[in-house]
């Protein structure tokens, strides 16, 4: 009896036993899906380049570049060149985390009945890439975004990144934006629709894309490699199929709603009010050229009136609503200004240098005059606005003297232009020495007596990349495209 | 304890075997004060035939003729003999034995034993060391009492949450709250968070550690079990110890008792800074009424226009309000009741109980509220089959207010600047415009009332805890048994932003309800002989199985942009799309489990454990896993007969446990999830309009993953001097955690930010020492101290390969990052520090501004672990008085205090004022031609105290150090005498204050604060709340 009352007791145990396997498989997320559509993945690559562009590197390059000045935190910090334990969330997770860990699925995922999609996430794979390397020099490239292969990515040089170096396996950012139009080129079966929010599933539009990235990687060639640099503009010229239109500009739609806000707007009109302002030395620029129509696009006029702010004064800065900040060209109405990555503007400027110094193809003051025209179009200007500042500007709009002094022209005018994209105010700058800048007030960092030709190696990199430089080139380090 | 002790006994089972009979002896066991004591072991001396007394302390007993005494024992008391050869009824005192060294307690699964057959430390403390002191928190109640513990409240705002570690951290990235185990099932201590905004949990309100849903009136014990050894049976879950909550029951004493209670006490806020009162609103020595800064004009300066204080010709109201920031916070009131029946004998018995706490706490707007209902009971059929159940209902609300840098009502209020008034703030009109949008001068703040009143977190938790026990007796020594027991409660939240607050200006309405539930099932088998192979040699067995489920689901639904300005329903929303979420986690775990005890006449012990887990979070191939433990005591005074007036009880013992740990659910595939950027400065969020978008999870899975192991090696030794008038607890202990399981940080340029692997090496060395000593104990008068020292080394060995630092899981402002550091113990903070000159140590000053080099990043800025800490409760017992009290202190461990620098660099703290007219130099170097020299260099006041005011700079991270009288109680009951007449078995009162006063000599405020709560990271102070001073009377009626 006993003993059978025993087994009573065990035989729940022995139920369960039986049937443990199915009672522990349980173990799939209901939370997180372990395959997703492509549709879901080009959005959040092509937000990712325009995030990564305005957001805090954007900060840093143009306090550097002082178009703004910094007033309070971080932003006052970069004005100086303290950039102590910053730039980890760009690096981590805006371009390799965020764009080239999805353009490289995206590449990876299927690419025999998406080709397309496979073509514009190495387009836009080959742009997070350049950011990378031009803020950061020596970057990992070759062998990024590919953990199950690389679980500490080599950091290739820049001359390998730009042109390309087969005997470490390295293909050029020339080559890559090929490869991404050439796929572009073949039938596909999956196309993009409305998940491609640049240009709606528009190819040739992309094509125009991949045109004029190879404008903006070739023209950054001047002082190591003009005869590429030369070679590549020439055959785009040739083409006739790049961003020669505004309609046509690479810009990444934002919008107004909480959550989908462009990072301008989202820092400096909801979470961050006090942190930055114009900087003094821009409005002094602008109001030397006359140019102030156009700066009230890029800036506001509290009180009727342009208020700067000197870069790295230690001066009490104005209130806050007494301050010139972004306007509506940068913000929109609230936040839904697209951020700008590719441009008509620029393609001009670009055409304009390269004809001048390197001697490509067409009339440096007419690829002048045309990106003049396309940024103050571009901001808002009324036609007959533009026709009075070329009538009554005659010597900043037309190229004049040595062809130093027309290329400190084009920069300045790009420099004035990319207001609101810093990065690329740095390069052109790193990259020509225009305009010329001064110090700010009491400069920190690595080397106070340089403006930064770097931005310095992040943290979370460093420490967990055995690869990585080590010690970290200084912020005056120049790199290797650099005049 | 006695009501325990009777317990204890109904679960000796002891062999009877009926011998030629010819007289039978009866009478009755009673204790020292006369009360029967049921299930007392009556043995025929030199035999095995014996019995058991009855609920009334009864008992009868056939003995041979030639019997010529009994050998009488039970629970807690000394054993006696008793002579009977010329006598048939005897009635028998037995005298307690002193309670540390021959108590019972309640180990793992709820099993009673004798303290002195554990081969591992426990510490046990009774109900009435832990009700009645002014603490609402289980955990609260424990601090300074339990040696190898460290305990640290979040701040003393209403419910607010308390990290509790036992014997140091073991594991890197899981829990490392001890198991919370109520009446042998483990229940939830999470501490379940909600969104501040976009500060997320670096801003929130603090939540509660769930250990608070106990009733405090209602426990009867708690035993804690310090190492894995303690607690292998419980498995994975008590790696790091166990809390085994024991709650008051029927039965006792086999009558019924009524207990009311009812307390109430009141709580100010302590240790806040001292604050200057010369400089108002202003920079520069300029007045400024938008300005959130004291570093305007000296009050009393003749007004002009360059100082600010002359507007149009007219002068400006300007002067000092010294007790602006004391005006914010409230005295708060706590009200405490509870009325608990219990009835029955020890076969039969039932428990019923409510209690109702209402705390109104320190801050605006803050409260906590628990209603709680107890229904248990217990039934014994035929002899052998034993039933009992329980269940509780748990009602908490708790309602609080957001913390943290950055626009919330603390952040403006800690360092607010002295020339603001807040008295004319505090109400609805004036707090907020006519529009319902906030009214407070200074931008990007709220004021704080508005943000106290608008943007609150609500909690309503209701909890049901039920367990059903059914045993068998299938025979005399062998007992089957099947426990089930189900925790689960449902805490529906509701955290709301109005329009125009700082941190949310479009205002937000967030809807969240957090389910958590956990099933547990044990099958145990129990076997006891003595006297196996050998005389005086007994063994216990245990065989048991164990099913064990835990749910969670939280959903949330965020509405952005909110369109009725004071109404918060998320219909008003326009945007569901940030942080609506719906996480569910289910995981499973089947325990197989068996202990062996030896004991040989009850000197020499030896205990085996063995346990196979299989959990569902482990791959399918290799979810199965082993772990076992060992433990031995030897009483050597009994062993060797010490007859010493000195030394009277001696015991050493040690013990080796592996406990292993399975993952976290859903670590072993990669996934995608909803895609985001950015941080709280400016974010994008998927979907964009309506297209979703997707991203890589950043952490690369492992599809591989085993479970992670702590060893643990304890030795310690009971002492007991003077008939055990003095006796030491003392362990020394070895934790080695390795296989750990984690997300390590690779390159982010993998695209990955982290993999999760099984790697990590992880030790903990420590001493714990437990000393009571009655110094006097007459009738009249008894003196007792319990004092603890507690000393954790703990050092994190190894990570991963190439990886010597990685941050803990959790949110954390950049630059200063709680962190796994190899070298360093665990928790330590990353930051930067300033560069100095390696000859000198000077810091080095940058030669252009006058003040800091830039700092270098990745250093460590502080260290939270402290070095040792200590408590001391000293009892006095004087006839019906009552009088006790704790301190408690805790040398070194580091905080970074964000409030300290609030108070620098806003010119609030007393020190700014001195000298802010002359200049100030920092102490330092700069570099002049190639050489170090030192600075001279001349700043402002301002910026001086901006500098050791910045946020996370190294001169905001103080020694912790600090000495507290923790709790003062003084009782008082009624003379016996007088009650009994009124039927009555005791009345008691009495007065109490909790966190009476502390003495921190290195920091201007109280350093005993952790604004994140229970959890891992730990000493940060990020201008949360401060802590409370209770002071309270009770009363208590026992019918």
């Amino acid at each position: 009896m006993r003993y059978k009352n025993f087994l009573i007791y065990l035989l729940p145990a022995a139920l369960l036993s039986g049937s443990c396997k199915k009672y522990l498989n349980v173990n799939t997320s209901p939370n997180n899906p372990q395959t997703v559509p492509s549709t879901v993945l080009l959005p959040t690559a092509t937000i990712g380049i325009a995030f990564a562009n305005s957001n805090d590197l954007d900060r840093a390059t143009s306090a550097i570049m002082q178009h703004i000045a910094g007033v309070a935190n971080q932003t006052q910090g970069y004005d100086v060149y303290n950039f102590s334990g910053a730039f980890d969330n760009q690096w981590n997770g805006e371009i390799y985390g965020g764009s080239i860990n999805n353009c490289q699925t995206l590449i990876n995922l299927d690419s025999a009945t998406s080709p397309v999609y496979s073509g514009i996430a190495k387009l836009e794979m080959a742009y997070a890439f350049s950011l990378a390397t031009d803020i950061w020099g020596d970057v990992p490239y070759s062998q990024a975004g590919q953990p199950s292969t690389y679980l500490y990515p080599r950091f290739d040089k820049v001359q390998d990144i730009y042109q390309g170096n087969p005997s470490l396996g390295i293909r050029s950012l020339f080559d890559l934006v090929a490869s991404g139009m050439a796929d572009l080129d073949k039938t596909s079966f999956f196309k993009p629709k409305t998940d491609d929010i640049v240009y709606g599933g528009d190819i040739t539009k992309w094509k125009r894309m991949g045109n004029t990235l190879l404008l903006k990687f070739a023209i950054m060639l001047t002082n190591t490699n003009p005869t590429l640099a030369k070679s590549v503009i020439s055959g785009v010229l040739s083409g006739n199929n790049f961003i020669n239109d505004n309609s046509l500009d690479f810009e990444v739609p934002f919008g107004s709603g909480t959550g989908n806000q462009n990072p301008i707007y989202n820092f400096n009109y909801v979470n961050r009010t006090g942190d930055q302002m114009l900087s003094l030395r821009l409005l002094n620029l602008m109001n030397g050229l006359n140019d102030t129509l156009r700066l009230a696009k890029f800036f506001t006029k509290p009180n009727g009136a342009f208020v700067g702010f000197d870069n790295g004064s230690n001066a009490v800065a104005p209130a806050v609503a007494n301050r010139s900040q972004y306007g509506t060209y940068l913000i929109g109405v609230t936040g839904n200004a697209p951020i700008r990555l590719l441009t008509n503007f620029q393609a001009q400027f670009i055409l304009a240098e390269a004809a001048l110094i390197l001697g490509t193809p067409g009339d440096p003051n007419a690829y002048y005059q045309a990106g003049i025209k396309a940024s103050m179009t571009k901001v808002g200007m009324s036609s007959s606005d533009i026709a009075t500042y070329f009538a009554a500007n005659p010597t900043v709009v037309t190229l004049t003297g040595t062809t130093q002094d027309m290329l400190k022209q084009i920069i300045t005018q790009k420099y004035i232009a990319f207001i609101g994209n810093g990065i690329e105010v740095f390069d052109d700058y790193r990259r020509t020495g225009y305009p010329v800048l001064a110090l700010p007030n009491n400069p920190g960092g690595d080397d106070p007596t340089v403006i930064p030709t770097r931005l310095p190696y992040t943290n979370t990199e460093q420490s967990t990349n055995p690869n990585a430089p080590n010690p970290r080139p200084l912020v005056d380090v120049k790199l290797w495209w650099a005049k | 304890m006695r009501k325990l002790l009777l317990l204890a006994g109904s679960m000796l089972l002891l062999s009877v075997s009926l011998l030629a009979q010819n007289r039978t002896i009866t009478g009755k066991i009673l204790d020292p004060e006369g009360k029967p004591i049921p299930n007392a072991s009556i043995l025929i001396k030199g035999s095995k035939t014996g019995t058991s007394s009855q609920a009334d302390g009864s008992f009868s007993i056939s003995a041979p003729a030639n019997t010529k005494a009994l050998v009488v024992s039970a629970i807690g008391m000394t054993t006696q003999e008793v002579d009977v050869t010329s006598r048939t009824t005897v009635n028998i005192s037995l005298i307690s034995s002193d309670k540390t060294l021959s108590e019972v307690v309640v180990t793992s699964l709820g099993i009673v034993r004798d303290k002195r057959s554990l081969g591992y430390a426990t510490q046990k403390l009774g109900g009435d060391q832990l009700a009645d002191k002014g603490t609402v928190n289980l955990v609260n109640a424990l601090e300074g009492k339990v040696s190898g513990v460290n305990i640290t409240g979040a701040s003393g705002s209403a419910g607010a949450s308390v990290n509790i570690n036992i014997r140091g951290i073991t594991s890197f990235t899981r829990s490392n709250q001890p198991l919370f185990v109520v009446d042998g099932i483990p229940i939830s201590n999470d501490v379940d968070r909600t969104n501040g905004g976009p500060n997320g949990t670096l801003g929130d309100n603090q939540p509660a550690n769930r250990a608070l849903d106990i009733d405090l009136n209602n426990v009867e014990s708690v035993n804690i079990l310090k190492g894995p050894a303690a607690a292998v049976l419980y498995g994975s879950r008590a790696a790091a110890g166990a809390i085994i909550i024991t709650t008051k029951k029927g039965g006792a004493g086999g009558r019924t008792e009524i207990i009311a209670g009812t307390s109430y006490s009141r709580q100010n806020a302590e240790g806040l800074p001292k604050t200057q009162n010369q400089y108002g609103q202003g920079t520069n020595g300029v007045y400024n009424p938008s300005s959130g800064n004291s570093w305007g004009p000296k009050f009393g300066t003749t007004p002009t226009a360059a100082n600010g204080l002359l507007v149009g010709g007219q002068p400006v109201a300007y002067q000092a309000y010294p007790n602006n920031i004391n005006d914010f916070w409230q005295t708060g009131t706590i009200s405490d009741n509870s009325l608990i029946i219990n009835g029955g004998d020890a076969k039969q018995n039932f428990t019923l109980s409510g209690g109702y706490l209402s705390q109104n706490g320190i801050l605006p707007n803050t409260s906590l509220k628990r209603a709680d209902v107890k229904f248990g009971g217990n039934t014994v059929f035929r002899d052998k089959i034993h039933l009992g159940g329980s269940i509780t209902f748990t009602n908490t609300l708790q309602n609080g207010i957001l913390g943290g840098n950055g626009a919330s009502a603390l952040a403006v209020v800690l360092g607010l600047a002295r020339s603001i008034d807040l008295t004319g703030y505090k109400t609805k009109h004036t707090y907020q415009n006519p529009d319902g949008s906030n009214n407070w001068p200074i931008t990007g703040q709220d004021n704080p009332y508005f943000d106290s009143y608008n943007d609150p977190l609500k909690s309503n938790l209701t909890r049901t805890l039920g367990s059903v026990t059914l045993g068998y007796d299938l025979a005399p020594w062998l007992n089957v048994s099947y426990r089930l027991g189900i925790d689960a409660y449902t805490d529906r939240r509701k955290q709301v932003f109005a329009i125009t607050s700082a941190r949310v200006p479009a205002g937000q309405d967030l809807e969240s309800t957090i389910f958590r539930s956990e099933l547990n099932g044990d099958l145990i088998i129990t076997a006891h002989k003595n006297d196996v192979f050998i005389k005086d040699l007994s063994v216990s067995g245990l065989l048991g199985q164990n099913i064990n489920q835990r749910r969670s689901q939280t959903v949330t639904v965020q509405a952005d942009q909110i369109s009725i300005p004071g109404f918060f329903n998320v219909s008003t929303g326009a945007n569901f799309n940030i942080g609506s979420t719906e996480v569910t986690n289910l995981q499973r775990l089947l325990g197989y489990y068996g202990q062996l005890s030896l004991a040989y006449s009850n000197y020499l012990f030896l205990e085996l454990t063995g346990r196979v887990d299989q959990s569902s979070t482990l791959p399918t191939f290799k979810n199965t896993f082993f772990y076992p433990s060992v433990n031995a005591g030897f009483v050597f005074t009994d062993a060797f007969k010490v007859q010493s007036d000195i030394l009277s009880y001696g015991k050493i013992r040690a013990s080796y446990a592996r406990v292993g740990s399975d993952a976290p659910p859903y670590l072993l595939s990669n996934t995608f999830v909803k895609a985001g950027y950015g941080n709280n400065v400016a974010n994008f969020n998927f979907p964009y309009g309506s297209i979703p978008g997707f991203t890589l999870n950043s952490n690369i899975a492992d599809s591989t993953l085993a479970p992670e192991f702590t060893s643990s090696y304890e030795a310690g030794v009971n002492l007991g001097f003077w008939k055990n008038r003095v006796s030491v607890d003392a362990t020394w202990f070895n934790t080695v955690s390795t296989s750990q399981i984690f997300n390590v940080g690779i390159p982010p340029s993998t695209g990955n930010q982290t993999k999760t692997v099984n790697a990590g090496r992880m030790t903990n060395k420590g001493v714990e020492l437990l000393v009571t000593v009655t110094p006097v104990a007459t009738p009249a008068f008894k003196w007792d101290i319990s004092a603890n020292f507690t000393k954790i080394v703990n050092k994190v060995t190894s990570i991963a390969p190439g990886i010597t630092s990685f941050s803990i899981p959790g949110s954390a402002f950049i630059g200063s990052i709680p962190s796994i550091k190899v070298g360093q113990p665990y928790g330590v903070i990353i930051g930067g520090l300033i560069p100095r000159d390696s000859a000198t140590g000077a810091r080095l000053i940058n030669a252009g501004t006058g003040v800091y080099a830039t700092t270098i990043a990745n250093q460590v800025l502080s260290n939270p672990n402290p070095e040792y800490t200590m408590g001391l409760t000293n009892t006095f017992r004087y006839k019906g008085f009552n009088l006790g009290f704790t301190f408690d202190f805790t040398k070194g461990g580091q905080i970074l205090s964000f409030t300290a620098a609030a108070y620098k660099s806003r010119g609030a703290w007393i020190e700014t004022a001195k000298d802010r007219e002359q200049p100030w130099i920092l102490p330092g170097e700069i570099l002049s031609g190639g050489k170090y020299v030192k600075n001279n260099i001349q700043i402002p006041a301002q910026t001086y105290w901006g500098v050791m005011g910045g946020l996370q700079s190294e001169f905001n991270v103080y020694d912790a150090t600090v000495f507290r009288m923790r709790e003062l109680s003084l009782g008082y009951d009624l003379p016996s005498r007088l009650v009994k007449g009124w039927h009555i078995n005791y009345v008691r009162v009495s007065v109490f204050a909790n966190n009476v006063f502390h003495v921190a000599p290195n920091t201007f405020f109280d350093p005993e604060i952790n604004t994140q709560g229970a959890g891992n990271i730990r000493g940060l102070d990020l201008q949360g709340a401060p802590n409370a001073r209770t002071i309270g009377a009770n009363l208590k009626v026992s019918l």
